[in-house]
């Protein structure tokens, strides 16, 4: 019953199997593509000597709006927004839980619509106003509604996934000040919680949405 | 008793944090010089490397070193090793790889040139139980037990050890082999009483593995300051990892510095010291940087432990009235390539508690496999087997037309119960009262009519479940101090698993001093604050371990309070009472000092006042917190020497209704209320939290969360949160009902228990049954699939043997 | 084993003729995105390394919804699946797809990602996203069609060395609403009906869809023919929410006086295109819609079906779903 790794038909650290050779064509453009070499990328690769696209990368320093505030920055064309909030501009209430938008910690709002912030190259955004957990509430530090209810409820339990959690909230309330139950759970459905407060986060949210 | 903090609601000082984000978890740090590490992992589920070159990795700009096996202590099988040329399952460390950025030291890994000689694995251990079948270690592979040495459960040898082919033989496909068993126990005798059995169910069933899947990966940051190592962690403990790490790091406790003021979850995964925190700490200390390590998804998959599978045969026999006569258990657990937790151990122990089997044999064997590090998880062992026993106990009911409340209660324990070959007791047991409590609560005689109701493709199921986790622990220090600003310092060395129970706990000293909330501080979180000696945050046990430790500092503060008001205003300590922040002469108004004047003095008298001198019975870890505290203020530290006998029972009951589409599988939870017994309630709003959120976890556990791995080459299929599929808030239900029994137990000074991990058990159990309670069948498998539902219920064979793991 | 994003050139044309430059340029080393929830995962985990990502979300020209002269509806490839989901024309006319729009994934994802996206995605079996060389991924064995295969999730129908399914939601609707594509590429415009647009692996085992190199799916239109029909949608998963179906159902029928004029009916998850039950539409045409009618064409809706190891229950789930789509 011995059972011996096969690896004659796997080896996983090679990279020979992304030769350009398998692959003649672009598969499924959008959302899908073909291969290249992984030979010879380095970062900083808008200086890339060995770019075979003749067009020029995008610009590195760019400006983005977080939380009311222009904020130059330098950004990798392969970085995504999360990793620019967290790394670059400090703001590590923005949580990575997962880095593949199967959880929801990194939630943000951009131009009042939650996204997974892990799953979007920051260049994408620069004409996008963002928000994070750190811009939810008043401009003098005051607490948004949502933050206020689910601290009375006491929603949260480790607290990872809650700033994910209230920007959700938060964004519900603004497109549907008096959300139903069910509306909560909705608009929560993207963010996971391993904890299970799942009750409370719907009870802070509905709690909030009189004084939202 | 009137109490004035326990049982009441609070703000912990760190929610608000976590509402704004400013709460800082591990990855949230950055120091100055940080560089970033990440690790080589193996890609295939058992190998030995043959080579490893990574001086092309090393040339690379931006590359600041390699950390190998060669530079990291060693470990003896069945340990799980740091960095290892042995790597005995799929995502185990080789090396680690330190650069500038993230993406830098990915590239470098890739060119590192290291090759494997693969070697045979197993991941099911029934296949390595079989003559001739593979060890997943080269030692062996059955871990604990009576075998060649002596050594118990959990052991720490690892044995080669095989059934007969007769075994498998007469078993077939069906049934569990019963070959000889590494670990075994029994009370009276099981064959006679099933002989006179009025009815005998024999079922083999299978418990899944499953990831803890904490939200927050283990990240970990470590530098060296002054020859002292900093390791930031994400833990569940908090003092409890501090010897575990200076053994790691080969270093003295002194020169330890942890900080895990906040942790995205653990649920047993993060309750003892871990390996990547010595390998970051290592690489630190070789490279002389600051290092970050960024755990992944998918590498905590990998490595961040996962509970036991079972694999087993239950035989129950039951006189007419539906009293259990007699339970015989065999249990093989699966393990990962390491020594493994007592599930199967913990698991007997639950049946005889929760279940009174007048007769009762244990058998069992903890088998190691190819697969990842196996760990305690919320209710390790009671729980996997409340999933097993609950369904089956509700069958026995039906057979014997018994009420399945009737039955639980039938066989529920009293407080004076003893159980399991040890003739184990409880410190108190009010499971009847839960019952009794839930049936009105949940209106179980109205719900049980509705059992069945058809609604198109739609069927009412109602069902009970039970659990039981021994829920606290004694013997641990206590740490409080006055300070000159008149306020109460309560020292917590218990961790933050998002609990609050470290500030639930730290009531318990306000409370004995008559202090207020305002006024009290809970230092925690961070080692340099003086944090003394108590047990990990797991096994439920932070409430009632701490409230007992806090209980008798605040006592012994008291005390000193009321001599040194003697000593310095006159008059006799017992004149003296504590109150409002000061201690007061209770027939002279004149005589009093506040909590700021006693600090200031105590300051100046040193000696036994001020921490200067201290017990000699406390644990080292409080002795070095005791350095850090010393001329605070007025300081008291005590170990906790109340006397305590037998197991701290947190028993939890659950109830409820689904409705199940016959068409699709699939279920709603249409209402779900639990009932616990966990002693006086010391945070209404925080039990409320563990026995929702262990409902929303047992929800996973009993049809949901999974881990697949593929037999013929060994590789993971779950290595994504929408893969191992924990519950999302559409798969359950938006509101829970919980409510407790709130009598005291009185092993506890302020008579609390624990209850989060039963309440995960009993949620689970209840969803089971309900779901047999609707389709008629009992699938003695988790989790329970739609597709499992829909065979079943369209007449068709389930896709795997019912012994099979791995689907 | 692999978990971190490799370093690409981004480029963010602005119209759909420079997209197509840019693609053509890039050559073998070329891969356009949408809302990339698809592709960050092939780049994270470094199987994909594209030298030049073409980032298609400032091509304004290709989001939106429009109504078009013949009385249908024209999408915009880049309009988000929220914005499909929401859209008051497409909630009254073609309620199926929006529907099927928000049963995908999760809101944050629905709000990133797009239709085109959605129905262009890869195959989501797990040994192929695992990096292994099966055949889809140019080598030359299947792990998931063997003895030992961990296949729950695989295919009853079509196989052919590959044993993956489409796994997308609107897929199925737009298929059973007779969708066409419309596609541009260096070499012009085409409209591909959606029937057409999804390929197995007999045809093509490296690809799901038709597009071609340097093709971009710039627009879906539905024609008013099921405006108004009654629809029926149903996903099977193991959760609620952030899954990718088991089997999903769409449906859309014609009923006058009880009596099932027309049918168009589409099941997902059992075969590597959205399987048209053509037969189902052949039995039940003139039928009355109710339970008997349902059950006979429930059983032939998975005549022909090859289940693997542990998949057969996808054969009652879809007799299942189908039934419950036609009697309504």
């Amino acid at each position: 019953m011995q059972k011996k790794f096969n690896s004659d038909r796997y080896d996983p650290l090679s990279t020979e199997r992304d030769s350009l050779s398998r692959r003649h064509f672009i598969k499924g453009v959008i959302a899908a593509g073909t291969v290249a070499g992984a030979a010879g990328l380095m970062t900083g690769c808008s200086d890339n000597s060995n770019n075979s696209a003749s067009s020029a990368s995008v610009e590195r320093l760019v400006t983005i709006n977080v939380n009311g505030r222009s904020r130059p920055v330098d950004v990798m064309p392969n970085e995504t927004l999360a990793h620019t909030l967290r790394n670059k501009l400090s703001l590590t209430g923005t949580k990575i839980g997962c880095d593949r938008g199967a959880c929801g910690a990194c939630t943000v709002m951009i131009d009042g619509v939650t996204q997974n912030s892990c799953s979007i190259l920051t260049h994408t955004v620069r004409k996008g106003n963002v928000v994070t957990v750190e811009g939810v509430g008043g401009v003098n530090g005051q607490l948004h509604p949502v933050q206020t209810a689910m601290i009375e409820e006491l929603a949260p339990q480790c607290g990872f996934c809650t700033p994910g959690q209230v920007v959700s909230g938060v964004a519900l309330l603004q497109r549907n000040p008096n959300p139903t139950r069910e509306e909560v759970r909705q608009a929560l459905a993207g963010n996971l919680c391993r904890c299970g407060a799942y009750n409370n986060y719907i009870n802070a949210i509905v709690n909030a949405a009189g004084s939202a | 008793m009137a109490y004035k903090l326990i049982g009441k609601d609070f703000t912990p000082q760190d929610v608000r944090p976590k509402v704004t984000g400013a709460g800082k978890y591990t990855e949230d740090f950055k120091v100055d010089g940080m560089v970033y590490m990440k690790m080589l992992l193996c890609p295939m589920p058992s190998a030995n490397v043959t080579s490893f070159d990574a001086t092309d990795a090393l040339d690379m700009p931006g590359v600041f070193g390699v950390l190998t096996a060669d530079e990291v202590p060693q470990v003896e099988e069945p340990g799980f090793p740091m960095l290892t040329n042995k790597p005995r399952q799929l995502g185990m460390p080789i090396a680690a790889i330190a650069a500038e950025t993230e993406s830098i030291a990915a590239e470098a890994l890739e060119k590192i040139k290291v090759t494997f000689d693969p070697q045979p694995f197993v991941l099911d251990p029934l296949e390595s139980l079989y003559p001739g079948g593979t060890n997943a270690l080269d030692g062996g592979n059955v871990t604990g037990g009576n075998i060649q040495g002596k050594e118990g459960v959990g052991g720490n040898k690892i044995h080669d050890f095989k059934w007969t082919a007769r075994d498998f033989a007469i078993a077939g496909d069906e049934k569990m082999p019963m070959g000889e068993a590494p670990v075994e126990w029994a009370v009276g005798d099981v064959e006679a009483a099933f002989a006179e059995a009025a009815l005998i169910i024999d079922e083999p069933f299978v418990t899944a593995s499953s990831s803890h899947a904490a939200l927050e990966p283990r990240s970990v940051l470590s530098y060296w300051e002054n020859g002292k190592c900093f390791i930031h962690g994400s833990s569940q403990s908090q003092s409890w990892m501090m010897p575990g790490l200076a053994r790691m790091m080969n270093i003295s406790l002194e020169d330890i510095v942890y900080v895990a003021e906040y942790c995205g979850g653990g649920f047993g995964s993060k309750a003892s010291p871990y390996p990547v925190q010595g390998m970051t700490a290592y690489m630190s200390k070789k490279i002389g940087r600051p290092v970050m390590l960024r755990v992944t998804r998918a590498e905590e998959y990998h490595f961040g432990g996962q509970r036991p599978g079972f694999q087993g045969q239950v035989k129950m026999g039951f006189d007419k009235q539906g009293k259990m006569t007699a339970c015989d258990l065999y249990i093989v657990q699966s393990g990962g390539p390491n020594r493994g937790s007592g599930d199967y151990s913990s698991a007997a122990g639950a049946v005889a508690l929760v279940y009174t089997p007048t007769n009762m044999r244990f058998r069992g064997a903890a088998v190691v496999t190819n697969k990842p590090w196996h760990v305690s998880q919320r209710g390790p062992g009671q729980n996997q087997i409340a999933c097993v026993i609950e369904p089956l106990l509700d069958k026995a009911a039906k057979e014997l037309g018994i009420d399945r409340i009737a039955i639980r209660n039938l066989n529920a324990p009293e407080a004076d119960v003893k159980f399991t070959n040890r003739n184990s007791t409880v410190t108190s047991m009010f499971l009847k009262d839960a019952f009794s409590l839930g049936a009105d609560l949940f209106k179980w005689e109205e719900k049980k009519k509705m059992s069945g109701q058809r609604n198109g493709s739609k069927v009412i199921g109602v069902g009970v479940g039970t659990a039981y986790h021994s829920a606290g622990s004694n013997g641990f220090d206590g740490l409080l101090s006055i300070r000159p600003d008149g306020k109460l310092y309560v020292h917590s060395g218990v961790g933050n698993l998002g609990t609050y129970s470290y500030a639930g706990t730290s009531r318990a000293a306000a409370e004995v001093l008559q202090c207020s909330w305002d006024n009290t501080v809970v230092l925690r979180g961070d080692s340099r604050q003086g944090l003394p000696w108590t047990l990990a945050q797991f096994g439920s046990n932070s409430s009632y371990t701490n409230t007992r430790t806090n209980f008798v500092a605040a006592t012994k503060m008291k005390k000193m309070l009321q001599r040194l008001a003697a000593q310095e205003l006159g008059d006799a300590p017992e004149d003296y009472d504590v109150a409002n922040e000061s201690v007061f002469h209770t027939s002279d108004e004149t005589k009093i000092m506040t909590f700021a004047e006693a600090a200031s003095k105590a300051i100046e008298l040193g000696g036994e006042w001020d921490g200067h001198e201290y017990p000699d019975d406390l644990n080292d870890v409080t002795k070095s917190a005791m350095k850090k505290v010393v001329g605070a203020g007025l300081v008291s530290a005590a170990k906790d020497k109340i006397p305590k006998e037998g197991s701290v029972p947190g028993m939890a009951t659950g109830y409820c209704m689904i409705e199940l589409d016959t068409e699709t599988g699939k279920f709603e939870i249409l209402e779900y209320h639990s009932v616990a017994d966990c002693g006086t309630v010391l945070h209404p709003k925080g039990l409320e939290q563990q026995l929702r959120g262990g409902a929303v976890m047992g929800i996973g556990e009993a049809v949901l969360d999974r881990v697949i791995y593929d037999p013929q080459n060994g590789l993971c299929a779950t290595v994504g949160l929408d893969q191992t599929k924990p519950p999302s808030i559409l798969d359950v239900p938006s509101n829970m009902e919980m409510s407790a029994v709130d009598k005291p137990d009185l092993s506890n000074p302020l008579g609390v228990k624990g209850i989060g991990e039963p309440a995960m058990g009993c949620a689970a159990a209840a969803l089971l049954c309900a779901i047999s309670d609707a389709t008629g069948i009992y699938f003695n498998r988790t989790p329970v699939d739609p597709d499992m539902i829909i065979n079943a219920l369209s007449g068709r064979p389930q896709s795997f043997k019912p012994l099979q793991v791995n689907t | 084993m692999k978990d971190m994003m490799p370093s690409f050139n981004l480029v963010q044309p602005i119209d759909v003729k420079s997209a197509i430059n840019l693609l053509t340029e890039a050559g073998a080393g070329g891969w356009a995105i949408a809302g990339g929830q698809d592709s960050f995962d092939w780049f994270k985990d470094r199987i994909k390394r594209p030298h030049t990502v073409v980032d298609l979300s400032g091509i304004d020209s290709i989001k939106g919804i429009r109504e078009t002269d013949d009385g249908g509806i024209e999408i915009g490839a880049l309009t988000t699946l929220t914005d499909v989901e929401q859209n008051p024309i497409i909630k009254e006319k073609y309620g199926l797809l929006s529907t099927a729009s928000g049963r995908v994934a999760s809101p944050q994802i629905r709000n990133k990602g797009t239709l085109g996206g959605n129905v262009s995605q890869d195959a989501r079996c797990w040994y192929y996203r695992s990096g292994l060389d099966c055949y889809r991924a140019g080598g030359n064995t299947c792990y998931a069609d063997t003895p030992e295969g961990m296949n729950r999730e695989h295919c009853l129908f079509g196989a052919s060395r590959c044993v993956a399914v489409t796994p997308s939601d609107t897929a199925v609707a737009l298929t059973t609403l007779e969708a066409n594509m419309v596609i541009v590429g260096p070499n012009g415009e085409r409209i591909v009906p959606a029937s057409e647009y999804f390929i197995g692996p007999a045809i093509d085992i490296e690809r799901m869809t038709v597009l071609e190199p340097g093709d971009v799916l710039i627009a879906i239109r539905i024609p008013a023919k099921w405006s108004g029909a009654k629809f029926y949608f149903e996903k099977v998963a193991d959760r609620a929410t952030w899954d990718f179906p088991l089997v999903n159902i769409a449906s859309a029928m014609k009923v006058s006086e009880g009596i099932i004029e027309d049918i168009s009916i589409t099941c997902g998850a059992v075969e590597c295109v959205p399987k048209r039950l053509t037969v189902v539409q052949d039995i039940v045409r003139g039928s009355a819609a109710n339970e008997e009618t349902a059950s006979l064409a429930a059983g032939a809706a998975s005549r022909g079906a090859s289940a693997l190891n542990y998949n057969h229950f996808k054969i009652p789930l879809m007799e299942n779903l189908v039934k419950r789509a036609i009697r309504g």
